[in-house]
């Protein structure tokens, strides 16, 4: 995928989102084998394949400015979605080096950096942005640094503080969340705001998640996925405006699943920044129709066999008990039970 | 969910007990909040200074004003409502230095406040105490409408301003001093579980 066209689509109202059959291909699909628990599951968050969304430290894909504008609109209805604690003032900065410095490197056609001491020129051709400023004076952009440059990078952003050996949410710009909210939980240390997750806190996983952060290094990102399903392409599923999407759980039937039910798969990457030293944690979203899934049959079968054995508490948690049966029929004929072996690969 | 799950946010509230070391003391209670204070006072009078705010009068359950009268040693001031209290409490706050302890109880809208102002002065969390006192009434944000209902009994109730049917969790925000609450019939409209008095 060296240069994608950007699509026009949405991810409400019409939903007109899809994926391209490249983008399908490039699915990262998160189970390698047929069970499927919580796990810290981290790994070096090292360049990946060519062609792959681990290509380089921060995807930019096909979606790259339907999702952006998605993001505007949810702003613009709901601007608590950005929070940002004054004294992260240092995070905001290293932010935007983190964004502009990834973009610029990865994606030359798109995206250009230039800096004369503290005076930066920075570039998005795909979004027509040209904006010089300096850096450390914020006063030399439109809005806060930390939303100039979330702004225009896909996925949502948490930036946790560190301090009493712990992460605190301080900012955040959350828009394309599953079902939870950066203004409930700003301010939260780390095991608060994954208090609601059921199972994981039991077998020790967030005890042990943190005492890996609180070590993160400099120059050493992490990541993990981690997955959940949602009905439509929906990027704005917060509890904000549950009563909206809400209704869409119940609408499952046989007949529309394969094209209703998407899997939302999230790249998680956390990123120690230089002076603030806290850490950057990127969710970004992958969504997958059952119908693209399928494609590849290998996948639909890993995905029936995860459903089936669900536990109940997880079921409950992610949402998806109105239509997992649904699903697990409609993959059922799918399944010849063979043996696919380990690894998340289509084929 | 299986037994022995719980949400990590919610706060879990102890008993008031004197701190040492402690340059000073100030506690703060409101309503039945009284109580934790007398069994302060019960322990024993600490040897430093002693501040004690109390808010009398309140809508439910009794006042302790005149008995806190007789029993704390000094610095004894009387409010008339929580929101007269939390008045004088801003004022006072400069007066108070590093190595204070703080003591708060009352019901649970109040503690969260009083830990507001406490804040906003760089109090920390580790020098505050807090005693949930007299009642379980929740303070309830609607995630929705971002509006906070200050005393919720019941585990489902209507938004004190958007009107939504709210379904209280017990996912906390120390920041808004508040519980979530999330629309109980979003995905079936109408559809309402049982109503049930939870927090009296």
């Amino acid at each position: 995928m060296n240069t994608p066209a950007f699509k026009h689509e949405t991810f409400r109202d019409d939903y007109s989102f899809s994926n391209s059959a490249e983008a399908i291909r490039r699915f990262p699909f998160p189970f390698p084998e047929d069970d499927y628990m919580y796990s810290v599951n981290i790994e070096q968050h090292e360049p990946g394949a060519p062609g792959s969304v681990l290509e380089h430290l921060i995807d930019i894909d096909e979606h790259y400015l339907a999702e952006c504008e998605d993001r505007r609109l949810t702003l613009e209805q709901d601007p608590d979605r950005c929070i940002i604690t004054p004294h992260m003032i240092d995070a905001q900065w290293d932010m935007v080096e983190l964004v502009m410095e990834s973009l610029a490197a990865d994606y030359p056609q798109w995206f250009s950096l230039s800096k004369n001491g503290d005076d930066w020129h920075w570039i998005n051709t795909p979004m027509g942005i040209d904006q010089q400023f300096r850096f450390g004076d914020a006063s030399t952009l439109p809005m806060p640094p930390f939303e100039f440059i979330t702004r225009q990078v896909q996925g949502d952003w948490i930036i946790m503080d560190q301090r009493d050996d712990d992460l605190f949410a301080d900012m955040g710009m959350v828009t394309s969340q599953a079902d939870w909210s950066i203004a409930f939980d700003a301010g939260m240390s780390f095991k608060e705001w994954h208090g609601p997750v059921p199972q994981a806190n039991e077998i020790g996983v967030f005890d042990r998640a943190l005492k890996y952060l609180l070590h993160l290094q400099y120059g050493s990102p992490v990541r993990r996925l981690n997955w959940t399903m949602t009905v439509n392409p929906r990027l704005d599923t917060s509890p904000e405006n549950y009563p909206f999407w809400g209704p869409d759980n119940v609408s499952v039937t046989p007949e529309n699943v394969g094209d209703k039910v998407y899997l939302r798969v999230e790249l998680q990457a956390l990123f120690r920044l230089p002076r603030s030293n806290a850490i950057a944690f990127s969710v970004r979203g992958y969504l997958i129709s059952l119908n693209e899934l399928v494609t590849y049959p290998r996948w639909g079968k890993r995905l029936h066999r995860i459903l089936k054995g669900l536990h109940p508490d997880l079921s409950e948690y992610k949402g998806l008990d109105h239509y997992r049966q649904t699903v697990i029929d409609w993959l059922a004929p799918m399944d010849d039970g063979a043996d696919l072996g380990l690894g998340t690969q289509p084929e | 969910m299986q037994r022995g799950y719980w949400i990590r946010s919610k706060p879990i509230y102890g008993s008031l007990v004197w701190q040492s070391p402690a340059a000073a003391h100030l506690v703060i209670a409101a309503g039945e909040g009284g109580i934790a204070v007398l069994k302060l006072f019960q322990q024993m009078y600490p040897r430093e200074p002693i501040q004690v705010l109390y808010a009398g009068q309140p809508k439910t359950g009794r006042d302790y004003a005149e008995i806190l009268g007789s029993t704390v040693p000094e610095g004894l001031q009387i409010c008339n409502s929580e929101a007269e209290l939390l008045e004088t409490l801003k004022t006072q706050l400069g007066n108070y230095h590093m190595g204070t302890q703080f003591y708060v109880a009352g019901p649970e809208a109040f503690l969260w406040q009083v830990m507001k102002s406490l804040g906003q002065v760089g109090v920390q969390d580790a020098d505050v105490h807090k005693e949930l006192a007299g009642t379980l009434a929740r303070p309830v944000y609607c995630v929705h409408c971002k509006t906070i209902t200050e005393a919720v009994h019941h585990n489902i109730f209507s938004c004190s301003h958007c009107g939504r049917k709210l379904f209280v969790r017990d996912h906390f925000s120390r920041r808004l001093g508040a519980y979530m609450g999330l629309m109980v019939d979003a995905e079936q409209p109408g559809n309402i579980p049982k109503i049930e008095e939870v927090y009296p």
